[in-house]
């Protein structure tokens, strides 16, 4: 703790630290003081001055926001002054603000009408002609009223500090001052973040743009189903319909604040989607076709095969499943079928970090305040995107070190202090060296680069004052993981503590790690059985693996290539139909709420897997409910002890589960492989060196994302339309004729809004 | 066009009438770079002590004393120190800056000299507004003269001092004459105000230390050196030293740039004798704007027979201010409602839009005006442009809002004839104006 101070606000004496913003104090201190463009962790703007106080011996009223409180400060926020200047500011405000809150996306949760019923003037002044703009879409999932804007510039700052974009400027001048684009047209990784933070509807959300009403909608905490970053979301929902996303409210922050990526925010329409299987269906022959078929059938036929098929029953769980389910299915595999064939269908597989682990994880506030940052190869902005938006702060904000060891020059290395541009595949070169400095000379040219660039490294180690973290994931060989996460030695510098950030690729790929202990590997899994029951789709490079058995069960929400060798396919509920939880990458349990009813026939993953038990004759004891299901993890799992439902209540305070902390390993297995694949690499330098562009892989059309319509657009490129006043999801030409691009959405299989005919 | 000094010798105004005295040839040959010499014989502090005795207060308009200001960068500090020339002379009704630039360029040059000797600064910067393209030739020109000649570079006059010069156009915006706004402008990025503190003398240019010094000031340092701060001083009255350019328009039969010493008596002499007098003998002196537009404009009885002196306390009594010295004569034909009417639409045209009461206020006052001019006037109005001015003025995020409702209040104030003329007339009726 800091050095405490005393301030009076209005003639009460607090002890605040030293060094505390004004406004922060005065609010926390229960004088609520409004404010549009004061947004705390973004760089000061004081333009909108709604803030405004007295501070005695200062000679004009002050912005509270640009104000740090120093000893004996006397400060008044309340008086017949401060109220006249923000009754001015309001009136100032709306002086060309349309007053359309009834037509407007925002109105119910605009932060300038809470504002204006708080500190504005009844009687309005202004009776001269708006200055009107018209609303335009500045990408196929922004849209722009430019008219509503009031310049707090929000969300020029957080794409400039935030995404590291600054995609979004204000252009113009004076009165004129608009929000804009480069070109006219918003050309990023569309994380959406400027709608989020944007304090009125001057920015929308373009896919639920004039669907319903903010207070009609029933809102939903829940976590992320895409980024293992577990980010915390708030689901709108209405009638068994999702609506829209947006984050977790402003001043109740989950761990992610109010920062989103473009598939959390955006690609929901997987829920409701008419393609979601509607009921079980049956394969009754090989080469046949899928038959819809009763639950009470289907759970039966399912029941009766895999039993014929006692011991060879394999079992799959996929990373995007809830904590629930993939313990469920475990539990399947040991306890009805006996075996331990059972795997996890993710890309990259965790368990040689976590056994090896050898310093706490991360979390994401630790990364926000570290001062070195180490990432060994990964692309934190396309997969973890709230641990790059963190890692970015923490550079530009706080002066962190960060160094980047990459074969890619990825567009978070202009932020590196030290970029260590490696050959591809020499990754295991680098953790040869950072474990001995002896072969330096010889390391360094196997990753084509100078034996300084080691030397600078180890300097920047060696000289840390405060946190280090160490990010790498599955760019490295299992063998340079567990050596390196059995190494936060080799990272130890002055005071500093070492902390690990693994680089999971899907929102549950820690869970299924810690629950799925024992398990073999897929392709393992896949060959061994000669059943299998599935939970969520493999990845498609895997499924040829899948031809020749004699009987697959797969728990899905869509027909997949999976699906295409199943014999049984049962509906599965997506992540807005069930209760459970997911594991983040920095060891966080968090909640997964029930929005809606689930849609169609689907039910929840671990109450499939649990009615087949049940057909098998096992009784798992849950009793129909996610919460004896998480009780029974927390009862088996020793990370997870004395976990319940009610202590992962409150999502602004996430609870870390205890990954073990291994002591020093005998590796010399492990260094053998590194040293002979090192020495298999080639001496000559062989650099990738395009910087990818950011949001190649966001907007990648997957299973689920593919079920937006908004995203063919992005995954080919976000054509910029010809006229950006209408919704380029319809356009049309001057004539009257549907444009082109709007037949191959269509063509796509996108919903019936795309298919809007319009007679002139 | 006059250009004279009245009341003293010709200091600013040496060589304005001196043919090539824009070359450096002409300018050593009338004493040029001599202070420069004498300078950098000097201790830093001295220099500062000097500049500090002659009372020099900074001729942008705010009147700031230089030698404080100088005197407020950290000289020790590791970072390296700019001097930067605030040539970007927008103030409507001030053209002074642009004839020091266009006839007496090295003057500048030995004050930005002397300046970054005093500071230990290492490179100097002109800041010319967008429209004086034609005067960044010239100073490029005279740099590279003084540069050819050993005083602007490396080891400048054979001593270990070195100091590089830069020349730097705006695109045309007023507020980049504020000298934040100057500075982002100045490194490259669009030209909003910044955030004060931390002052320029502390973090500006670069985040560096810096000192940003109007035209008009800078000339005056070798004169102060040459003469001696006291003795410079004295030239003046005891708070605003020396002498002072006010460039003179309007309704005079003889406007231009006159040098005059400060506390030169008085306002209603300079305009009827020094000035030659209303331009149309019949017509009666009706208003005046003495220093740029941003100031509160005086009306004929705030002047005849008042005997206001002409320095920054004298004009502060007299009912306005000292400003940039943009001098503006107005006789009974203008209608002050309609002057200011233009007036607020130069600042709506001019307002950067960072801040809420400056973007939306002087977009309000102009539809007020406009509404009143168009016939629309209501007896309210008068109140209403009042209370907006009151709304922006202290609040606004730089001094732009406070230049924009300054003209206005003193208007409505001053001259509510005019402005009854347009709010009371046709529909309205017999309404009050309410408060004037």
């Amino acid at each position: 703790m800091s050095e405490l101070i005393k301030v009076t606000i209005n003639e009460q004496d607090f002890e605040v630290e030293k060094g505390a913003r004004l406004i922060d104090v005065c609010r926390e201190k229960g004088f609520n003081i409004p404010s549009f463009c004061y947004y705390s962790d973004l760089a000061l703007q004081a333009s909108c001055r709604m803030c405004l106080v007295r501070i005695e011996k200062m000679p004009k009223l002050q912005t509270s926001c640009t104000i740090t409180c120093t000893d004996g400060m006397i400060v008044t926020t309340q008086s017949e002054e401060i109220e006249k200047a923000q009754r001015a500011m309001s009136e100032f405000l709306l002086a060309n603000h349309p007053l359309d809150c009834p037509v407007c996306d925002r109105g119910g949760e605009c932060e300038l009408q809470e504002m204006i019923f708080d500190w504005g003037d009844v009687e309005e002044r202004f009776t001269e002609k708006k200055n009107v703009e018209p609303e335009k879409f500045l990408s196929p999932i922004v849209a722009n009223d430019p008219q509503r804007c009031i310049v707090c510039k929000r969300c020029t700052r957080v794409c400039d500090e935030w995404m590291g974009e600054d995609a979004i400027e204000a252009g113009n001048r004076g009165v004129n001052t608009v929000i804009g684009t480069y070109g006219g047209w918003l050309n990023c990784s569309q994380c959406g973040n400027c709608i989020e933070v944007c304090p009125t509807g001057t920015l929308l959300d373009g896919v639920y743009r004039h669907e319903t009403r903010p207070w009609e909608l029933d809102q939903t905490i829940t976590t992320d189903v895409y980024g293992s970053d577990g980010m915390q979301l708030s689901i709108g929902s209405r009638g068994g319909l999702v609506h829209r996303i947006v984050a977790r409210d402003r001043y109740v922050n989950g761990l992610n604040g109010e920062f989103l990526d473009v598939k959390a925010r955006f690609a929901h329409e997987f829920v409701n989607h008419p393609d979601r299987i509607k009921t079980p269906l049956i394969r009754y022959k090989k080469g046949g076709k899928l038959i819809p078929a009763t639950w009470d059938e289907a759970i039966h036929f399912v029941g009766q095969k895999l039993t014929e098929s006692g011991k060879n029953v394999g079992v799959v769980a996929s990373p995007r499943l809830t904590n629930e389910a993939i313990f469920t299915l475990k539990r399947f595999a040991k306890e009805v079928v006996g075996t331990d064939n059972y795997a996890v269908s993710d890309r990259y597989d965790l368990s040689v970090f976590f056994d090896n682990l050898s310093a706490p994880l991360a979390t994401h506030k630790e990364i926000r305040k570290a001062k070195t940052l180490v990432l060994i190869g990964g692309e934190p902005e396309e997969e973890q995107t709230f641990t790059a938006k963190q890692m970015r702060q923490a550079v530009r904000n706080d002066g962190a070190k960060l160094i980047i060891v990459n074969h890619t020059p990825i567009r978070l290395s202009a932020q590196a202090s030290q970029f260590i541009h490696i050959n591809p595949n020499s990754y295991d070169a680098f953790v040869l060296a950072l474990t001995d400095s002896a072969n330096d000379d010889a390391n360094a040219k196997k990753l084509g680069i100078e034996t300084k660039d080691l030397a600078d490294f180890r300097q920047t180690l060696s000289e840390t004052e405060g946190d280090t973290v160490v990010m790498f994931g599955g760019d490295l060989s299992p063998q340079a993981q567990s050596v390196l996460a059995n190494s936060a030695d080799a990272f130890d510098g002055t005071n500093a503590k070492v902390l690990f950030h693994p680089l999971p690729l899907y929102n549950n790929s820690v869970g299924a790690n810690d629950l799925m202990e024992g398990k073999k590997s897929l392709s393992e899994v896949l060959k061994n059985s000669k059943a299998l029951l599935i939970g969520g789709s493999l990845q498609e490079a895997d499924t040829n693996l899948l031809a020749n058995k004699d009987f697959i069960v797969v728990q899905e929400l869509f027909e997949t290539e999976t699906t295409k060798y199943a014999d049984v396919v049962l509906p599965a509920a997506s992540f807005a139909e069930v209760d459970g939880t997911f594991t983040n990458n920095t060891g966080f349990v968090q909640r997964v709420r029930q929005a809606i009813e689930p849609v169609n026939q689907s039910k929840a993953d671990w109450m499939i897997t649990t009615l087949i038990a049940r057909e098998m004759g096992a009784d798992f004891g849950y009793n129909f409910s996610a919460t004896m299901v998480f009780k029974a993890i927390a009862d088996s799992v020793s990370a997870y002890e004395g976990l319940r439902y009610p202590a992962l209540k409150d999502e602004s305070k996430p609870v870390q589960v205890k990954h073990a902390i291994s002591a020093k390993k005998d590796l010399s297995k492990e260094f053998d492989v590194l040293k002979s694949n090192v020495e298999k690499l080639s001496d000559e330098a062989n650099k990738l060196t395009a910087t990818p562009r950011v949001g190649h892989k966001l907007h990648r059309l997957t299973t689920l994302t593919s079920k937006t319509a908004q995203f063919h657009l992005l995954a080919h490129g976000n054509p910029k339309p010809e006229n950006l006043l209408v919704s380029p999801l319809v356009q049309f030409n001057l004539d009257g004729t549907p444009r082109t691009e709007t037949a191959d959405a269509a063509a796509v299989g996108v919903t019936d809004r795309i298919n809007l005919k319009v007679e002139y | 066009m006059e250009i004279k000094a009245i009341g003293c010798e010709p200091l600013q105004l040496k060589r304005m009438h001196i043919k090539d005295g824009h070359t450096l040839k002409v300018y050593q040959e009338t004493g040029g770079y001599e202070s420069l010499k004498k300078a950098m014989n000097m201790s830093q502090d001295d220099i500062i002590n000097e500049v500090k005795a002659s009372a020099l207060r900074g001729r942008g308009g705010a009147g700031f004393p230089t030698g404080m200001k100088w005197s407020f960068v950290p000289r020790q500090s590791p970072k390296p120190k700019y001097v930067v020339c605030n040539a970007d002379e927008s103030e409507p009704g001030t053209f002074k800056d642009r004839y020091l630039l266009e006839r007496d360029p090295h003057a500048l040059i030995e004050g930005m000299l002397i300046a970054a000797f005093a500071l230990g600064a290492a490179a100097c910067y002109v800041y010319f507004r967008g429209e004086y393209r034609y005067l960044i030739d010239i100073m490029d020109k005279a740099i590279d003269e003084a540069r050819a000649a050993d005083i602007v570079g490396k080891n400048i006059l054979g001593s270990d001092f070195s100091c590089e010069f830069f020349t730097h156009t705006g695109a045309g915006a007023y507020i980049c004459g504020e000298e934040t706004a100057l500075l982002s402008s100045l490194e490259g990025y669009r030209g909003h105000p910044r955030m004060k503190p931390p002052f320029p003398a502390i973090e500006g240019l670069y985040a560096c230390p810096t000192v940003v010094n109007n035209v008009e000031t800078l000339t005056a340092v070798p004169q102060i050196i040459e003469m001696g701060g006291k003795a410079w001083q004295e030239l003046g009255t005891e708070k605003s030293g020396g002498t002072k350019l006010w460039s003179v328009s309007g309704h005079v039969k003889k406007p231009g740039v006159y040098e005059l010493p400060m506390g030169y008596k008085d306002l209603e002499k300079f305009i009827m004798e020094d000035c030659g007098g209303m331009l149309r003998d019949d017509k009666k002196l009706k208003a005046v704007i003495p220093g740029g537009s941003s100031v509160y404009i005086m009306n004929a009885e705030q002047i005849v027979g008042k005997g206001v002196t002409m320095d920054y306390e004298g004009l502060v009594v007299g009912g306005s201010m000292v400003g940039s010295g943009g001098f503006i004569v107005m006789d009974e034909t203008v209608d002050v409602m309609e002057s200011t009417k233009n007036l607020t639409e130069f600042y709506k045209h001019e307002s950067c839009g960072w801040c809420t009461p400056c973007r939306e206020g002087t977009d309000w006052l102009v539809k007020i005006f406009n509404r009143i001019s168009e016939g629309g006037g209501r007896p309210e109005d008068a109140q209403l442009l009042l209370d907006i001015c009151d709304n922006i003025e202290g609040k606004s995020f730089c001094p732009l809002g406070d230049a924009a409702a300054w003209p206005i209040q003193s208007a409505v104030k001053r001259f509510p004839e005019d402005f009854k003329k347009w709010l009371l007339n046709k529909t309205n009726g017999n309404g009050v104006v309410a408060n004037i």
